[in-house]
Formats: structure tokens, sequence, C-alpha cells
């Protein structure tokens, strides 16, 4: 059967098939589109931390637009092209946009993957501070875990005397994380005592684990195999138990309603014949040894800890700061923010912190940062003079009070003014060049766990604004993908429809083509939103 | 639409315009948020340079619309389908706006005050 409409438009419309649908489709992403940018405007204006405007590297995102915008104009050439009938320049134009959509997608591979690798921290009192995690060494080198990779610094440590598995709820490759770091310290784990179970009733309890068997996976299966078991069991026990019980008493009182019978019907379970039921299972650890927990795995406290799949560990908390290999930014926007809630002064609230108080660096960064605040505030005035009330016209902003970054940082250590520092353009991509720079530009700091409140790279965790910056983002990559693979079918892929029905493959690519403006008409809106405002 | 040859290979001067267009809006929104000296209104980002930043980009999507996506020559029905896209998006984005009534939003609404 022949579709109609496909390539001669229907009279009373005057539009092919496909034309519609795509527009359908363009209506409900501007829907979608419109529904994120609205909550990106709502959660903007009811953010109550500081927002972190013009907080991302302007470049790989200028670059993006300007591939976006280019690869828009080829879009429409190929499609004319197709319908001039020049094939071989419908493949050059068509290639072209291909290649844009690929080069957009690395640079946002780029952007994203420095984003996982960039750590922040807030502390208690709301100071920020960003940078690089160091990894753990010891004296053979990096500390590798059972993956072969190494560790950030960024770990909990417990001297554990004593482990105590939940029998249920323990999680396979955390008790293998366990094995392998009890080898690495040359301890050992054992079971505390032996352990007989009844599995079956009417027979004679057997021996499941013997007193100092080294903790397997396959032991702890074989617990909780037997525990489920025990469980089944004494379910059944106990609900044949309970039914009989309710027989009786309606054979007792036949007139009487259930509910006036329901609180006469009990069951002692103490005269059930019930098997054990071992929820959980002790482990010693000998000798005593460290071990170390991803800090998101572990509720740790000064002698018991708890991790996520309930596993108890027993013994002292040993110190576990976060420590960066880089500080590459302090930001006491936060903090002032908070100060001036409470109608304190800010700059008091800053000098008077934790940080400023004991960290040398950073004292004296901030120092230079009051110095650098009063020569803008100077030039801001001498620019643009003072209003009727004597106030100046402009002042410093939040950023440039609050904020020292990594350029700042640079700037400090070439003794140079905020803004002056000699910045590399593969720096405006990737962030500072910390090998180049060194240790005196970024210094290592090692923050107390106590004064850890909350920590994440720079994903979705950390606040809203980097959860729209990857979801409007990612999902406008998606797109370029989609629409990438769609143009790619028509130049790999469109040759013979060309020689068949060249027409047929103009709307096709023209329909496609409105997709990848629609594509680039999003990111017109998404570059200035997050990485200009 | 443009759609004979000749038709075709006018459009094809206009597209180059518009290109060099977006690029340059482009370049206008970058160096006005980066350069000092170019800001306006209040000294950092403002209201002013939000206004001036998203009407750039308005325009930029606007001629990505009119001429790349044809909308200036398009079918009624296509106008009705897109329009009925945006107005939707706006009306839901007020509707989220009145979440502001909310009395959870009210720091008195639970002191009984």
């Amino acid at each position: 059967m022949e579709i109609p409409y496909i390539v001669t438009p229907r009279k009373d419309t005057g539009l092919f098939n496909s034309k519609i649908a795509i527009w359908l489709f363009l209506a409900s992403e501007v829907m979608l589109f419109g529904g994120f940018f609205s909550a990106y405007v709502f959660l903007r204006l009811g953010a109550d931390f500081p927002w972190p405007e013009r907080t991302l590297p302007v470049m790989p995102g200028l670059i993006n637009t300007f591939v976006l915008i280019g690869s828009s104009v080829t879009v429409v050439f190929a499609w004319a092209s197709l319908k001039l009938g020049n094939w071989r320049m419908f493949q050059l134009f068509m290639g072209i946009t291909v290649a844009c959509a690929g080069i957009f997608m690395v640079l946002k591979g780029i952007e994203y993957n420095v984003k996982f690798h960039h750590q922040a921290v807030r502390l208690p009192d709301f100071t920020v501070v960003e940078g690089h995690l160091a990894y753990e060494k010891d004296e053979k080198g990096y500390v590798l875990n059972h993956h072969g990779k190494k560790i950030e610094e960024n770990m909990i440590f417990v001297e554990a005397k004593q482990l105590n598995f939940s029998t249920v709820r323990f999680h396979k490759p955390w008790v293998e994380e366990f094995i392998s770091q009890a080898e690495h310290r040359n301890a050992k784990i054992l079971l505390a005592s032996d352990l007989n179970l009844v599995t079956e009733f009417g027979k004679p309890a057997v021996t499941i684990g013997k007193a100092n068997e080294p903790l397997s996976v396959e032991l702890l299966a074989k617990i909780k195999k037997a525990y489920l078991a025990a469980r089944a069991h004494n379910a059944e026990l106990r609900t044949d138990a309970l039914r009989l019980a309710w027989r009786e008493k309606k054979a007792e009182f036949p007139d009487k309603k259930d509910w006036e019978l329901t609180r006469d019907v009990n069951v002692d379970a103490s005269k059930l014949e019930l098997l054990e039921e071992v929820s959980t299972v002790t482990f010693n650890v000998d000798p005593p040894a460290k071990f170390e927990f991803k800090p998101r795995d572990i509720k740790e406290d000064a002698t018991s800890s708890r991790l996520r799949d309930d596993t108890v560990i027993t013994g002292p908390l040993l110190p576990s700061p976060m420590v960066f290999h880089h500080m590459d930014a302090v930001d006491f926007r936060h903090l002032a923010m908070r100060a001036k809630a409470k109608g304190q002064d800010p700059i008091k609230a800053i000098d008077d912190s934790w940080l400023v108080q004991n960290n040398p660096f950073v004292k004296k960064a901030w120092e230079w940062n009051k110095l650098q605040v009063a020569k803008i505030e100077k030039e801001l005035i001498d620019g643009y003079g003072r209003d009727e009330q004597g106030k100046p016209k402009r002042e410093p902003i939040a950023k440039e009070r609050y904020r020292l970054g990594w350029k700042e940082f640079a700037a400090i250590a070439e003794g140079k003014d905020r803004g002056d520092a000699d910045i590399k353009m593969r720096e405006e991509f990737l962030g500072p060049d910390y090998a180049k720079r060194g240790d005196e530009t970024f210094p290592e700091f090692s923050l107390p766990r106590e004064k850890v409140a909350f920590a994440s790279k720079f994903t979705p965790t950390w606040n809203t604004y980097y959860a729209l910056y990857f979801t409007i983002t990612g999902l406008h990559g998606l797109h370029v993908i989609g629409g990438a693979l769609v143009l790619a079918y028509y130049l790999f892929f469109g040759r013979k429809m060309f020689d068949e029905n060249p027409e047929w493959l103009a709307n096709r690519v023209e329909i496609g083509g409105l997709f990848w403006h629609f594509v680039d008409l999003v990111w017109i809106f998404v570059f200035p939103i997050f990485y200009l405002m | 639409m443009a759609d004979s040859p000749e038709a075709i290979k006018k459009s094809i001067r206009l597209y180059c315009i518009v290109g060099f267009i977006l690029f340059l809006g482009t370049v206008i929104t970058y160096l006005v948020a980066t350069v000092p000296a170019l800001d306006i209104g209040r000294h950092g980002f403002d209201v002013y340079d939000c206004i001036l930043g998203l009407a750039i980009a308005a325009t930029k999507a606007g001629f990505v619309l009119l001429i790349f996506m044809h909308f200036n020559h398009e079918k009624k029905a296509i106008y009705w389908m897109f329009a009925s896209g945006i107005i939707m998006a706006i009306a839901l984005a007020g509707l989220t706006a009145l979440a502001i009534y909310n009395p959870i939003f009210d720091p008195l609404f639970y002191s009984g005050r």
C-alpha cells in the first residue's frame, strides 16, 4: 500500500505527513525545555544559598555555541544542495554538520569530566573550599582498592576489633573489601564462636561455622540460608498456632463477632518449638586493624560505626581528614550571607572563621582580597561617582568581596592584582595547571573530619545549580546525539533514496534539519543562562 | 517556502547573513558579560545584564526560527501547533509562580499568629 502525502502536501493543510509530525514533536519539546527553564528560574529566585553565577568556564560554552551555530548554517545548506540536486555538496555540508555534533559532544565530555573530578566541601560555618583530592599513600606507594584503583584521601578510618554482619543485609562487595583490606594489613577476620543451628525441625543442630573460621562470602551465605529457613519455619508454626487459637475461640463463642474475640486470641510463642533465628553474626579482627570506608557508606561514631548494609564495626574512630592535594578556591559568600541574615558584620565573621584562623595561606589570601576589594571600590568611585546620598553608584559584587577562586590564587602567586593573572588557554578549558603552578599557588589542605559538614564533587548532589546544569545540558546533549544519528543516516544511507526520489530525501532532510535547528535554539538560551548569568 | 532552484539560490545569501548575525549576537553577549567596560547596569551581573542577555538570545532564537526553520512562511496549522506549545509552557510556568500563595511558604503559618 502506498502511503499518501509523504512527498506531496495534503491539499487542505498544505503539509506533508512528517512536517506535521515534527512540528507537533517540537511543540512538545518546547514544553519540556520550557518546564526545565522555569524550574531554573524558580529555584534561582528561591535559592537559600548564594547562586553560583558565572561559575562555569566560559570558553568551552562559547566555542560550543559557535560550533552549533555553524552546524545550523551547514544543515540548511545541505538541504538547499539537495533541492538543487547536488549530491556532492549535500555530502560535504552534512558531513560538516555531523562533525560539528561530534566536536560539541567531545567538548561537553571534557567539561563534565572536569566537574566530576573537582571536589567541594562545606564547613559547619558555611565556608566552602574547592580543589582536588589527594590519593592514599603508604610506604609502598599508592594504596589500591580491590579493583586496583587509587583511593582518594577522603576516607573514614576505624580501628576495627569486631565486625557484626547483618545475616540478610550484608553487601557482598563490601564483605570482599573487608577481606582484602584485612589481608593488606596482615589481620584475620575470624568467626567469634561456634555456630550450631537447627535448620530442619526434628533434626539435630548442624554446625554452620566453627569458631575462628575466617570470614568469607560463602560462610555468610550459609548463615543467611539457615536464617531464612528458620524464619520461614517459625512463621509457619506461628500462623498454624494462631489459626488453631481462632478456631477454638470461635467454637467456644459462636455468637460473638470477630472483633469481639480479637483481644482474647493470643498465641504464647514460648510454648512453640521455634528454631533459633540468627539475624546477626559476630567476627573478631585479630589483631585489631585499621579499615577504611567511603564517607557515603558509613555512619561513623567514636566507638562503634555502622555501614549502610547494617554491618556494625566496633572499635575506635581514627583521625580521618579530608585531604586536598591542591586547594584551588575558598568561597565565603555563603558564610557572609548567613552572617548578614543574623545582623552580623560579614567581614568580621570571615575574620573569625575557622579556616582563616587556622590556615595561614587562607589568612594571607583573605588579607590580600581585602586590599583588592578596596582597590575595586576606589576604581568604581573614580569611574562612576556617588549618588545624591553619597553612596557609590557601583560597588564590588559578592563574588569579588567574598570568593577567592583559582584565578585569584594565581594572581597572588604572580604578585598581580585581581583579574590580571596570566591565564593560558588550556587553563580556561580545563582549570588550573597544578603541575606548572605548583604547591605554592595551590597548597595542600587537610580538613579534620569534624569540619566536614557536606562534601561532594561538582555533581548534581552539590547544589540545585549543578542539578539543573546537568539535567538541562545532559538532556540537550542527548538531543544532539539523536539529531546527529538521524542526519548521519541521511548522509551515509541516503544515496539510494536520492537516486529514486530526491524530493522525498529533501523532505526528510528538512525534517531532520528542523530538529537540528531546535537543538541549536535551545542552546542559544542555555549558553547565556548557565555560563554568563 | 523557497522551493524553486532560483528561490533557493537566493535564500543561501540570506542564510549566510543570519549565520553571521548569530555569531555576532553570541560575541556581543560574551563581551558584555566578560568585559567590565561594556557592563551595563550595576557593577557585575544584574537585572539589566539579564534582560540584555535574554533579549539577544531571543533575537537569535527568532532568526533561527524564522529563517532557518522557515517559520516566516509556514502554513497556519504549524503556527497554531507551535504557538500552543509555547503558550502551554508559559501558562504552566505561571501556574508554578502561583505557588507563592501556598501557605507552606508563610513562615508565620505554623506559628499560630
